[in-house]
C-alpha cells in the first residue's frame, strides 16, 4: 500500500491507501456495495458480478468490478445509480436462474448473503420460466461436509479457500456451461482439516456442516464471543448456542490470531460438551471398589478429611497437583492457590512432559507474536507438524510463505504440511537432532544454502518438540541458536490449550504467579502477604510427581483436566505410577485412563459454561466467555476449589471474577490484564503480557545419544485418541488407524511390505499394527503417531518385528 | 505410477516444455488418454502426480474441455454444424455419419470403432461442411462420403489416419487449396502436435 489518495463515491470525498481495492474503500467509509465472491481474507476474482460500480472514465461511466478494481487518485465512483442498480438487478437475476430457493429447508436461511442481497438489490421477480437444473442433493463431499450443487452459485469462494488458504485443493469446478458444478476427485473426499471454513464463507446454503444441519434457526442462535480452547493458538470463536446446548463455533475474523479461520478440529469438538458420557454428578469410589454417584458435600468432605489425613500423617509435601493447561487461567490460579497456599506443598506442575519445557515457554527472550510472522523475511520451523497440532498458526505460517514472500525452513523427520510451500525443508533422523543443529549452524556440506537463508532477518523461529521421543532439550538447544540469528524472535509452542497460561499463574513447581521464580523467599513473602497464608517452598515437577507416586513418597494426588496415563509422553511410567493407587482426586469431564482408578471424581464446567481468560502461545490474554450451563451437578472449578479449600480452612477468592481482580493485583506479567479491557475495543483482540520478570537463556546443551539402526518418530495427528476428539460423534471417526511408518528403503531392507502386520517395540511396551510405507521420512526412522490407541514408551530404540 | 518407463519419459520431455509442471497438464491428459484409451480416474490421477496438483484440479481441466473423453470409440469423427457447415449441408452430413455407423451424435458404435459427434465451429467455413477424424481435417465432405469415410474406418481399423491423405479420399473443396502438407497423422483421439505428436507419434 503506497500513500493515500482521494477518491469521489457516491459523490462523497474519501481517502483511501494507494493500491486498496474499491470495494474494501467504499466499505471502510460506510458504502456497502453487495458481493459473493470477494473475500477480505482471498485474492479477488470478480466471478459474481454482483460488485459492480460505474466509474466514470474518459469515454464516460463504465461498469467495473469494485472487487478487482483497485482505487485511484480522482476516481469517481457511483455505486447507487440506475445504471448500477439495473445491472445489481441482471446479476442476482442470473444467479436465481438455477437456485432452487428452498430457503424455507436451506440452513443458510435468515443468515444468507443471496437472500439478503436479493431482498436490498434484487430484482424482486425473475423472468426464468425453464426448468431450472437439477442435482442429486445434498452429497455428502467429506464426513464433515455436504454439498448441495442446486444452490451453488459458483463464487468459488470454497474452492479458493482450500487452494490459497489451507493448500488442500481437494474441490473443483467440474464441467462448464450450465453444468459447471462444485465436486471432488470421485474417490478423493474434501478431507481437509480446515474444511468447515468453507461452510462459513459459503455465501449460500450449498455447503453445509453434518454437525449443525437441521439444528437450529439463525435468528434462534444466541452467541458469545470467546476463544477456542483446543490449542494454543487461542483462535477467536463466537459461540452459537440455543436452548442451552452449543450448536456451532464461527470463526472471529481477528488479525493478530486467526484471521477468520478455524480448524475443524476447534470447530466441531464442542460436541463433546453433550457427551452422554460427560461426566454430570460427583463420583465417590465406595467400599465394593466402584465409583458410585455422590452429592458435593460428601464429595468434598472425603477429600478433605483424607487429604488432611495426608497433610497431618506424611505431611504437605505427600500432596501433588497435575493439570490446569485446559483450564481458564482463573482456573489454574485457583488450582496453583490451593495446592500452594491452602495445602502447602510445591508438588504442581500444568506441563505433562510433552512440551520443550515449562522455562522456554514461560522464560523466553525476544518472544514472538503470530503477527510477526507477517513482517518476518524467513521463518524457521523447528517443531511440530504444525498442521497436526496448531493447524491455524499453519494457516499463519503457509501464509506468510504463499502470500508475503517468506522463505521457511522446515526440519522435521518427515514431509509436514509446510513442506509443499517451504523454500528448505531438512530432513533428520529422530536422535540426531544436536548433530543436525550443529551442521545447521555451521551450514555445512548441504545445509549452505540453507544456513545461508537464515542469514536473511526478520527472523521468527517457530520451536518445539518436533516428536516426543526426542528430548526437550533440543527444543532449547534450537531456540539458543535461533536466538543467534540476525533480528530474530523466537516463538515456543506446545499444544494444550493453555498449558502457557497455567504456567504463567503459577501452576509449575518453580514459578509463583506472574512467571516469578518461586525460589525467591522475597517473591514468596510477598504472595504470603497477599494471599494471607504461607507459600509452599518449590517442589517436584511432573516426572517428580510420577516417580513419588511410583515410590509412595506422594500419597494424595489432585488432578486438574489431565489424564497423564494418555497425554504423558512415557505413558508406561504414568500408568505405574497411577497404579500405586495414592489417594486420587480427579476434576474432569470424562472419565479417562488416569481417573478410572481416582477415588472421587468431580464434574466440572468447561468452555462455554465458565467465564475467564486464556493465554495462548504467544502470551497473549483472551477472554473466554459463558453462555450455556454445565451439565447436570457439574460445577465451576474455581467454586470447587473455593469449597474444598473451606474445608481446609483455607480460602482461594469467591469466584472467577474476583479471581482476575486478584491474579492483576499479585501477578507482574498480568497488571493490565482485566476482565473490562478484554470484554470491550481493542481489547476484544487480547492483551500480550509483558516478558519476565522471568527470564530463561536457551542453551545449546543437547546431546545425542547412540541410537541403533531404528529410531522412532512419535510424533500427533490432529484427530487422536483424546477425550475431546472421541466423546463427539462427527470427529470420533475421523482419528487414523495406527501404523508404522517405515522409509520404502528400510521397508524392503526389513523385508516389509505396506499393509503387514509387524510388532514394533520400544522402551516401554509392544504393540501390533500395519505397516505403512512413507518415502518422505528420513531413513532409519519408525514413525508412529501419538495416543491412536497403540503405546510402545517413548525411547529412540525402536525395534520393528514381524 | 503405472505407466510405462517410454510414457512417464514421454510426459517428462513435455513437462521440461514448461516453466511450471502444472502447464503441462493438458498435453499430458492426451497422454493419459492415449494410454488408456480414454480418460480414467487412474489415468487424471497419474497426471496429477506428474504435475503436482490434486486430482479434482486435473479432473476441473478435464472435464472443462470436450476433447477429453471419459467415453471414445478407437476413432473420433466429429461433424461440423455451426452456421457455414449447417448451411452448406452439415446436419446432412451428420445424419448420413450416424446412419452409416447406427449411432447418434455423441454416441460409440457397439463394435467401439467410431465415436460420433457434433461439433461447433473447426475453423474450416472455407470448405464447408468439414468433419475431423481424430482432429485431423477433412473439407468439403458430402453426406456420401462422410458415409463411405465411417465404413472404411469401421472395417480397415486404419492405426494411424492422417489429414492430407483423408482429404484426398474423402474431401472436396478446401479452404486453402495450396497449404503446406502436414506430415503428422493421429493415432486415435488425441491430437498429435509436433513433428514426433504429443501423445509419442514413432509407434
Amino acid at each position: 500500500m503506497s500513500d493515500p489518495i482521494k477518491l469521489t463515491v457516491d459523490g462523497r470525498e474519501v481517502t483511501a491507501p494507494g493500491g486498496q481495492l474499491l470495494i474494501k474503500a467504499a466499505e471502510e467509509h460506510g458504502t456497502y456495495i453487495p458481493r459473493f465472491c470477494w473475500h477480505p481474507r482471498m485474492k479477488p476474482v470478480g466471478m459474481c458480478r454482483m460488485c459492480l460500480v460505474e466509474v466514470e472514465g474518459p469515454r464516460g461511466k463504465v461498469l467495473v468490478t469494485s472487487c478487482t478494481t483497485p482505487v485511484a487518485e480522482g476516481m469517481v465512483v457511483h455505486t447507487k445509480s440506475d445504471v448500477v442498480k439495473k445491472a445489481q438487478e441482471g446479476v442476482l437475476e442470473f444467479l436465481l436462474v438455477n437456485h432452487p430457493l428452498d430457503c424455507p429447508v436451506c440452513d443458510k436461511g435468515g443468515e444468507c448473503p443471496l437472500q439478503d442481497q436479493t431482498l436490498s438489490h434484487g430484482p424482486g421477480e425473475s423472468r426464468f420460466v425453464e426448468e431450472k437444473r437439477h442435482f442429486e442433493k445434498p452429497i455428502a463431499i467429506s464426513e464433515l461436509v455436504m454439498l448441495d450443487r442446486e444452490r451453488c452459485i459458483l463464487c468459488a469462494r470454497c474452492t479458493r479457500f482450500s487452494d490459497e488458504i489451507s493448500g488442500d485443493p481437494l474441490i473443483e469446478f467440474i464441467d462448464r456451461g450450465n453444468h459447471t458444478q462444485i465436486n471432488t476427485f470421485p474417490d478423493e473426499p474434501f478431507a481437509s482439516y480446515f474444511s468447515g471454513n468453507t461452510v462459513q464463507i459459503c455465501p449460500v446454503g450449498a455447503l453445509t456442516a453434518t454437525p449443525y444441519r437441521f439444528r437450529a434457526r439463525p435468528w434462534d442462535l444466541e452467541a458469545v464471543e470467546s476463544t477456542c480452547p483446543q490449542c494454543s493458538v487461542g483462535c477467536r470463536v463466537s459461540v452459537q448456542a440455543s436452548q442451552n446446548q452449543v450448536l456451532r463455533l464461527i470463526g472471529v475474523d481477528v488479525d493478530a490470531t486467526n484471521q477468520g479461520w478455524l480448524c475443524d478440529k476447534g470447530r466441531f469438538a464442542f460436541e463433546h460438551l453433550r457427551a452422554p458420557a460427560r461426566l454430570s454428578t460427583p463420583l465417590v469410589r465406595g467400599a465394593d471398589g466402584e465409583l458410585h454417584e455422590a452429592g458435593w458435600g460428601e464429595a468434598l468432605d472425603l477429600i478433605a478429611s483424607r487429604i488432611g489425613a495426608v497433610i497431618a500423617e506424611r505431611g504437605p509435601a505427600a500432596v501433588a497437583g497435575l493439570g490446569g493447561a485446559r483450564s481458564t487461567n482463573e482456573e489454574a490460579y485457583a488450582f496453583g492457590k490451593l495446592l500452594r497456599g491452602v495445602l502447602g506443598t510445591g508438588n504442581l506442575d500444568a506441563s505433562l512432559g510433552d512440551d520443550p519445557g515449562a522455562a522456554l515457554l514461560a522464560g523466553v527472550p525476544h518472544r514472538a507474536t503470530i503477527d510477526d510472522l507477517e513482517r518476518a523475511k524467513t521463518i524457521l520451523v523447528w517443531g511440530p507438524d504444525l498442521k497436526e497440532e496448531l493447524p491455524v498458526l499453519h494457516l499463519r505460517v503457509r501464509r506468510a510463505a504463499t502470500a508475503l514472500g517468506a522463505d521457511v525452513v522446515v526440519v522435521h523427520p518427515r514431509a509436514t504440511g509446510l513442506d509443499r510451500d517451504a523454500a528448505h525443508v531438512v530432513r533428520y533422523r529422530p536422535g540426531e537432532g544436536a548433530a543436525t543443529l550443529q551442521r545447521l549452524a555451521a551450514g555445512e556440506g548441504d545445509l549452505a544454502a540453507v544456513r545461508a537463508a537464515l542469514d536473511t532477518g526478520p527472523v521468527v523461529a517457530i520451536v518445539g518438540r518436533t516428536g516426543l521421543a526426542e528430548s526437550a532439550d533440543l527444543a532449547d538447544a534450537v531456540a539458543a541458536f535461533a536466538l543467534t540469528l540476525a533480528d530474530a524472535k523466537v516463538m515456543p509452542v506446545a499444544r494444550r490449550g493453555n498449558v502457557l497460561g497455567a504456567i504463567d499463574m503459577g501452576v509449575h513447581p518453580h514459578l509463583l504467579p506472574g512467571r516469578v521464580a518461586a525460589s525467591d523467599a522475597a517473591a514468596r513473602a510477598a504472595l504470603a502477604a497477599a494471599w494471607g497464608c504461607a507459600v509452599a517452598v518449590p517442589g517436584r515437577d511432573t516426572s517428580g510427581i510420577l516417580s513419588g507416586m511410583a515410590d509412595g513418597s506422594i500419597a494424595a494426588v489432585l488432578l486438574l483436566g489431565c489424564d497423564p496415563v494418555a497425554d504423558h509422553p512415557d505413558r508406561k511410567a504414568a500408568a505405574a505410577a497411577f497404579d500405586k493407587a495414592p489417594f486420587l482426586v480427579s476434576l474432569d469431564l470424562f472419565l479417562n485412563e488416569s481417573n478410572r482408578t481416582a477415588d472421587v471424581v468431580l464434574p466440572v464446567d468447561t468452555f462455554t459454561e465458565v467465564e475467564g481468560t486464556m493465554t495462548n502461545l504467544e502470551g497473549r490474554v483472551q477472554k473466554s466467555n459463558r453462555i450455556v450451563p454445565g451439565v447436570g451437578a457439574s460445577r465451576p472449578v474455581v467454586e470447587i476449589l473455593e469449597d474444598l479449600a473451606a474445608r481446609l480452612g483455607g480460602s482461594i477468592g469467591a469466584g472467577a471474577a474476583a479471581i482476575a481482580k486478584e491474579i492483576a493485583l499479585v501477578a507482574p506479567a498480568y497488571a493490565a490484564v482485566s476482565w473490562e479491557a478484554l470484554d470491550w475495543g481493542r481489547g476484544r483482540d487480547g492483551i500480550v503480557v509483558a516478558e519476565g520478570p522471568f527470564t530463561h537463556t536457551p542453551e545449546r546443551r543437547a546431546t545425542d545419544p547412540s541410537v541403533g539402526a531404528l529410531t522412532l518418530h512419535l510424533g500427533r495427528v490432529l484427530y487422536d485418541g483424546g477425550t475431546m476428539i472421541t466423546a463427539g460423534p462427527s470427529l470420533a471417526r475421523l482419528a487414523p488407524e495406527p501404523a508404522a511408518h517405515l522409509h520404502p528403503d528400510d521397508a524392503s531392507r526389513l523385508g516389509f511390505a505396506a499393509g503387514d502386520r509387524v510388532t514394533v517395540t520400544g522402551n516401554a511396551g509392544s504393540a501390533a499394527m500395519a505397516v505403512a510405507i512413507d518415502p518422505t521420512l528420513a531413513r532409519g526412522t519408525v514413525y508412529l503417531p501419538f495416543n491412536l490407541g497403540a503405546s510402545i514408551g517413548n525411547g529412540l530404540e525402536v525395534k520393528v518385528e514381524k | 505410477m503405472t505407466w510405462p518407463d517410454t510414457t512417464l519419459a514421454r510426459a517428462r520431455d513435455i513437462i521440461a516444455r514448461y516453466p511450471e509442471p502444472r502447464s503441462a497438464v493438458m498435453p499430458l491428459l492426451y497422454v493419459a488418454m492415449r494410454h488408456d484409451g480414454r480418460l480414467t480416474d487412474e489415468g487424471m490421477r497419474q497426471v496429477a502426480a506428474l504435475t503436482g496438483m490434486t486430482a479434482v484440479q486435473v479432473e476441473s481441466v478435464a472435464s472443462f474441455y470436450s476433447m477429453y473423453k471419459r467415453h471414445v470409440g478407437s476413432h473420433v469423427v466429429s461433424v461440423c454444424t455451426s452456421i457455414s457447415c449447417h448451411l452448406l449441408g452439415g446436419r446432412d452430413v451428420l445424419a448420413a455419419v450416424s446412419d452409416a455407423t447406427g449411432v447418434p451424435a455423441g454416441e460409440t458404435s457397439a463394435d467401439g470403432s467410431v465415436t460420433i459427434e457434433s461439433v461447433e465451429c473447426i475453423g474450416a467455413c472455407g470448405g464447408a461442411p468439414a468433419v475431423q477424424v481424430d482432429y485431423e481435417l477433412i473439407e468439403g465432405v458430402t453426406p456420401d462420403k462422410g458415409a463411405e469415410l465411417c465404413r472404411w474406418l469401421m472395417t480397415a481399423h486404419p492405426e494411424v489416419v492422417h489429414g492430407d491423405d483423408l482429404q484426398t479420399r474423402f474431401g472436396g473443396r478446401r479452404s486453402f487449396p495450396a497449404g503446406p502438407p502436414d506430415p503428422v497423422g493421429a493415432m486415435g483421439p488425441y491430437p498429435a502436435f509436433g513433428p514426433l505428436g504429443t501423445t509419442g507419434g514413432e509407434a
